[in-house]
């Protein structure tokens, strides 16, 4: 593309966590780069489930967490399979992630964003917020050459623009990096933040300090395909669910349905008594992973982020945050190094895929690739949680004066009376060790 | 001459700036003034008391077309009387023709500050106004009691208080947002709050006008004095021995729920 004079090197659309990466990168680079956010301060108008790993940000910000809005640090971490009546929980806890430099930790968004999106402005990009991006600017060739906003007189020009505008980026559609959209590609999340004293969430939780907890959970859906999570901040505790798109509109249920039978599990009703609704939020995750993601550069366009469908929704793994921030980092990286040879073409772009593929961005979406459709798919959603349970529940189910079963004849009978057939526990098995193994 | 427009930063009760801002009868305030700038070709002053997170109400205003602001430095919660004195002093030189104000600030403003105002800089005041013309004179409705209105020609010098329904503030155009961000504000020094009352009496909600209540007088008071139970009638004339009528008094008590 040829040079030209715009009013900014790079625009950046959304100050969300890939948004604010990619500006830190450009203005650290000397590139005059301003990020548009649609909400009234970075993050007013962003949800997520609760727990972020901000590992990535070792490259950008040394020591981060001495700084980074942060309301517990995750040592705990279980894995519940539910059924209407039972639950099996893994729990694991490691006091390794109580210190420097930590895992996980949770955290709200309208801090965490706003933290990161003031990062961008010290190093030099300007924040525009309350306006919203509603279109891109193009040349004659197709070029991406800026972006209008609903504000009047509100066009600008760029010389690369980033699209972070999270999931459905209408950018990314425009510029028809997108195939024909496909709803079970998404699942919609669903969120209370309930608020509990702070000791009562301790005691609850069996943690102290900083300390916190992160549970995800399979089986407690209703039998629309999905998960649950609950995490635990200073003085609320984040309750959700995820729910397959399709799977919700066929059965006819509603969200907040759903998450009320969750909260009166037996195995969760202890943990959230008392406590007091402070917010219900919802939005739609991109969760197919590899398998839904668009082409990640156009002509003077880089997308990044849930933009990108880069969000890993893998059963016990839940990031999007860390692979927002991490792409938006590079997209900042390529575009800048782009903006200093002059060529801002979907050659000069490339690098970014370059750098995505040999991160853990694409590595881990590669490896993963069939997970999330195992995690939600009817087997491991309707019949193994019962499955699973009904052999733990008959292992420790003393039937006096029977004597006790073998694991294996449990197996055998549980398997048939779950209705499971060999190929497909073989296949899944399969599929999950390639994912997970 | 200059159009004045004062706006009220209001922080939040846990006071996270980020969730502050300016009474809606402010920004219709600022409104008023924008289009009385551009009517009479003069400039628009913005300007404010109150602590820095209140230099986002200015820029909001530069950005929305203002061409000066001023912010007096006020941490304290101040009374009227010297927010007035504030703002004449911090305007004084400059050569006003109006000033619009919005009636009253959400967090249980009184309203008093433009009438403080007006005294201060003697100009004229139209107050509380629910409705402003501009054409050759600027023509205001103001709200009397008993549901009556007063049209007035409001001649410069004047302060205008105006209710937050009178205009909708236009939305900042982008090369306004973007100037505004790095535009110089002016701050100057302001008064500290000596002169509060110490004494702090509870919260009194503003009285309300609601519309008479229906039915007579007398039926009102019965039903008042009754818990609801008089508007029907009960009474029903009836000719009893003592005895009779000591059983029908006990049978009614009973009934009404007194047994
Ligand atoms: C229920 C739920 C639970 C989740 N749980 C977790 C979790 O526990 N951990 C985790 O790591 N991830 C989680 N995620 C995923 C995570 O929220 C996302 O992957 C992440 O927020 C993506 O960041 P982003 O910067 O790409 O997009 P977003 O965070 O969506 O940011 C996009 C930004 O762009 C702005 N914007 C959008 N359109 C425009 C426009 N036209 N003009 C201007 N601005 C615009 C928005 O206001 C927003 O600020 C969860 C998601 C959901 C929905």
């Amino acid at each position: 593309m040829a040079e030209r004079s715009t009013d900014f090197d790079a625009i950046v659309v959304g100050a969300g966590p890939a948004g604010s990466c990619a500006a830190i990168e450009l203005a650290r680079a000397g590139k005059s780069v301003l990020l548009i956010e649609r909400g009234p301060f970075p993050g007013s108008k962003n949800m997520y489930g609760g727990v972020v790993y901000p590992r990535i940000l070792d490259e950008l910000i040394p020591q981060w967490w001495e700084e980074a809005p942060i309301q517990r640090w995750v040592t705990r971490r279980s894995t519940m399979i539910m059924t209407p009546t039972q639950a099996l929980t893994i729990d694991f806890r490691s006091q390794n992630w109580a210190a420097p430099p930590y895992n996980g930790a949770t955290a709200y968004r309208p801090d965490f964003d706003h933290w990161l999106a003031n990062k961008a402005t010290d190093a030099g990009a300007q924040l525009l917020c309350s306006t919203v991006v509603t279109g891109v600017l193009r040349d004659s060739a197709g070029n991406v050459t800026g972006v209008r906003t609903d504000r009047p007189d509100g066009d600008l020009t760029a010389k690369v623009v980033i699209a972070c505008d999270g999931v459905n980026s209408f950018i990314a559609k425009e510029v028809g990096l997108y195939g024909k959209a496909d709803a079970s590609n998404y699942t919609l999340g669903v969120k209370e933040t309930l608020a509990l004293p702070k000791e009562t969430i301790d005691e609850r939780f069996g943690v102290r300090g900083r300390e916190g907890v992160d549970i995800e959970v399979v089986g407690c859906t209703e039998g629309v395909n999905g998960g649950g999570f609950v995490y635990t901040n200073l003085d609320t505790v984040s309750l959700g669910v995820v729910l397959k798109l399709p799977k919700l509109a066929a059965q006819k249920k509603r969200p907040e349905e759903i998450i009320a039978s969750f909260k009166k599990h037996p195995a969760i009703a202890p943990l959230i008594e008392g406590a007091e609704l402070k917010e219900y939020s919802a939005h739609v995750i991109p969760e197919a992973g590899y398998k839904m993601f668009p082409k990640l550069v156009g002509p003077g366009l880089l997308v990044a982020g849930d933009a990108a469908a880069l969000c890993l929704a893998a059963g016990i793994w839940l990031e999007g945050v860390n692979f927002a921030m991490a792409s938006g980092m590079y997209a900042g990286r390529a575009a800048a190094q782009a903006l200093t040879r002059g060529n801002t073409g979907p050659d000069g772009l490339k690098p970014y895929l370059t750098m995505l593929d040999t991160s853990f961005v694409l590595k881990d979406h590669q490896k993963l690739q069939e997970i999330p459709h195992l995690v939600l798919s009817d087997r491991v959603q309707n019949q193994y949680p019962g499955f699973i349970a009904n052999i733990v529940e008959r292992m420790f189910r003393v039937d006096n004066p029977t004597p006790k079963p073998g694991l294996r004849r449990i197996l055998l009978e549980e398997r048939k009376r779950a209705g499971i057939r060999w190929r497909d526990l073989l296949r899944d098995g399969r599929t999950g060790m390639k994912g997970f193994g | 001459m200059t159009v004045v427009a004062c706006l009220k930063w209001l922080t939040p009760h846990d006071a996270d700036d980020r969730f502050g801002g300016i009474s809606p009868a402010d920004s219709s305030a600022l409104e008023w003034a924008l289009r009385l700038g551009e009517q009479r070709g003069e400039d628009v002053l913005a300007i404010t008391v109150g602590p820095a997170a209140a230099d986002t109400a200015l820029r909001d205003a530069l950005a929305c077309g203002a061409q000066r602001a001023i912010r007096v430095d006020a941490v304290d919660e101040l009374l009227s009387t010297d927010v007035a004195a504030a703002i004449a002093s911090a305007i004084d030189g400059v050569d006003v023709s109006y000033v619009c104000c919005g009636d009253y600030s959400l967090d249980r403003g009184t309203g008093s500050v433009p009438a403080f105002l007006a005294a201060q800089i003697e100009a004229r005041q139209a107050l509380g106004l629910i409705e402003v013309v501009l054409g050759s004179d600027v023509i205001a409705l103001r709200r009397l009691d008993g549901g009556r209105r007063e049209r007035l020609r409001v001649d410069a010098p004047a302060v205008l208080s105006v209710e937050g329904a009178t205009a909708t503030l236009r939305r900042a155009p982008l090369s306004g947002a973007l100037a505004a961000r790095n535009a110089t504000i002016e701050v100057v020094a302001g008064p500290v709050g000596s002169h509060l009352p110490t004494a702090r009496r509870p919260y009194r909600p503003r009285a309300r006008v609601l519309p008479p209540p229906k039915g007579g007088t007398l039926e009102r008071v019965q039903s008042l004095l009754s818990g609801g139970a008089a508007t029907k009638s009960h009474g029903v004339p009836v000719e009893l021995s003592p005895d009779e009528a000591a059983e029908r008094i006990l049978a009614a008590l009973d009934e009404w729920g007194y047994a």
